[in-house]
């Protein structure tokens, strides 16, 4: 078992989880009562019962499934994530900010895909992440750009240069987030790992509304309404294709593997953190933008 | 100060915790010292803007997802506002309605 929160290890069931989580809810702890309120309730409950709660927000017969429709909750729900909002419609703010930022994010992605590989002799995890990398950093001369360069080329079609990109140190959510997912992807299993990452390509899955989301990653409409730089419909089409194929492909090996190692409940529990992770880096796209649009005026 | 939050925590109601902090002269219960830290920062931007020397009482309504719309009143003013924080508590948007 692991713990959703701060991820420390816990020999035992759901009782010690359960123990463990409600000894930190007794010290005021405020990452666990985060946690708590967000997932399991707000109400004050017995030990006992919180027990019940706890194990029922793991419970699932289908990993692939619980994944997605956690991460709907928490990014896609009737009170979608302010960033995806902004992203129905975006202005020169909006996708300046998620160039500046993303490019931190990227560059912690390839390394994390790596730490991946490193974790495990499974050529079929190797094969997938060599795959990913080449698409996300590397690109393929003469057939097609990497994400990463759709990126920076959507930043510059807005009037960052790429000194500027470059020069710029990531705001501290998203400096801190990356830090996380360096720290599981070499500390923890590969399937975690995987889990950290790959559950987060859901966000630009053009799938995610058939699952019951709320909204898309963006309206489509911006793809042919001429409201944003080619540039950007570059960059983001890429995306809208490659994650559907990326994410879904992952999570059904993140089921095969989490499954044969007995590993699900650690996966779930590093899913919930990330994802913790990913809403704060999200808000530093949006902290960005703002950033940059003051220093306009 | 009173909030609408009545039953737990001031800023948002849960009823996990237990952690208490002086605003204004008040003893608050908060569920957290996160939420303590955004209610003590809220309550400063709004009496810097309103020039304000206490708040009565704050209406709340949302959450750290989507940010809080609220109301502040002093007396029989008001004054509405929104905002949002990272989940360390840093504000990210705090806007006059």
């Amino acid at each position: 078992m692991r713990c959703p929160t701060c991820l420390l290890h816990i020999r035992g069931g759901y009782a010690e989880l359960s123990d463990h989580i409600y000894n930190m809810l007794g010290k005021t702890d405020s990452n666990h009562i985060m946690w708590i309120n967000r997932y399991v309730t707000r109400s004050r409950t017995s030990k006992k019962e919180l027990e019940g709660l706890v194990k029922r927000v793991f419970e699932t017969g289908d990993l692939k499934e619980w994944i997605i429709q956690k991460f709907i909750g928490k990014f896609f729900s009737k009170s979608p994530h302010q960033f995806l909002v902004k992203m129905q419609k975006p202005d020169r703010w909006t996708l300046l900010g998620y160039a500046y930022e993303h490019h931190h994010f990227l560059k912690q992605w390839v390394k994390s895909c790596s730490l991946i590989i490193i974790n495990t002799d499974f050529e079929e995890i190797h094969h997938y992440e060599i795959d990913n990398i080449i698409s996300e950093w590397h690109g393929e001369k003469g057939r097609f750009p990497a994400h990463h360069e759709l990126l920076l080329k959507m930043g510059q079609s807005y009037g960052a240069s790429l000194d500027d990109i470059y020069r710029t140190e990531p705001l501290e959510p998203t400096l801190h987030a990356i830090q996380t997912w360096d720290h599981i992807c070499r500390n923890f299993s590969f399937v975690e790992g995987m889990a950290a990452m790959h559950s987060l390509e859901l966000i630009a899955n053009r799938k995610m509304k058939e699952y019951g989301a709320s909204i898309g990653y963006f309206d489509p409409v911006i793809l042919r309404d001429g409201s944003v730089t080619r540039e950007t419909v570059d960059f983001l089409r890429e995306g809208y294709e490659a994650d559907v194929s990326h994410s879904e492909v992952a999570l059904a090996l993140i089921a095969k593997y989490s499954s044969m190692l007995n590993l699900q409940q650690e996966v779930q529990a590093v899913f919930f953190k990330s994802i913790e992770e990913f809403d704060n880096y999200l808000n530093a796209r949006i902290e960005r933008g703002a950033i940059l649009e003051n220093k306009q005026h | 100060m009173k909030t609408n939050n009545t039953e737990g925590c001031g800023l948002c109601n849960a009823t996990w915790g237990e952690y208490w902090r002086e605003i204004d002269g008040d003893n608050m219960y908060f569920c957290c010292n996160i939420c303590a830290d955004i209610f003590e920062t809220m309550v400063k931007k709004v009496k810097e803007i309103t020039g304000w020397k206490k708040i009565d009482y704050v209406e709340l309504v949302g959450n750290y997802s989507s940010g809080r719309e609220c109301e502040a009143r002093n007396g029989e003013d008001a004054f509405r506002y929104y905002f949002r924080t990272y989940s360390n508590g840093k504000f990210i948007t705090f806007e006059k309605r």
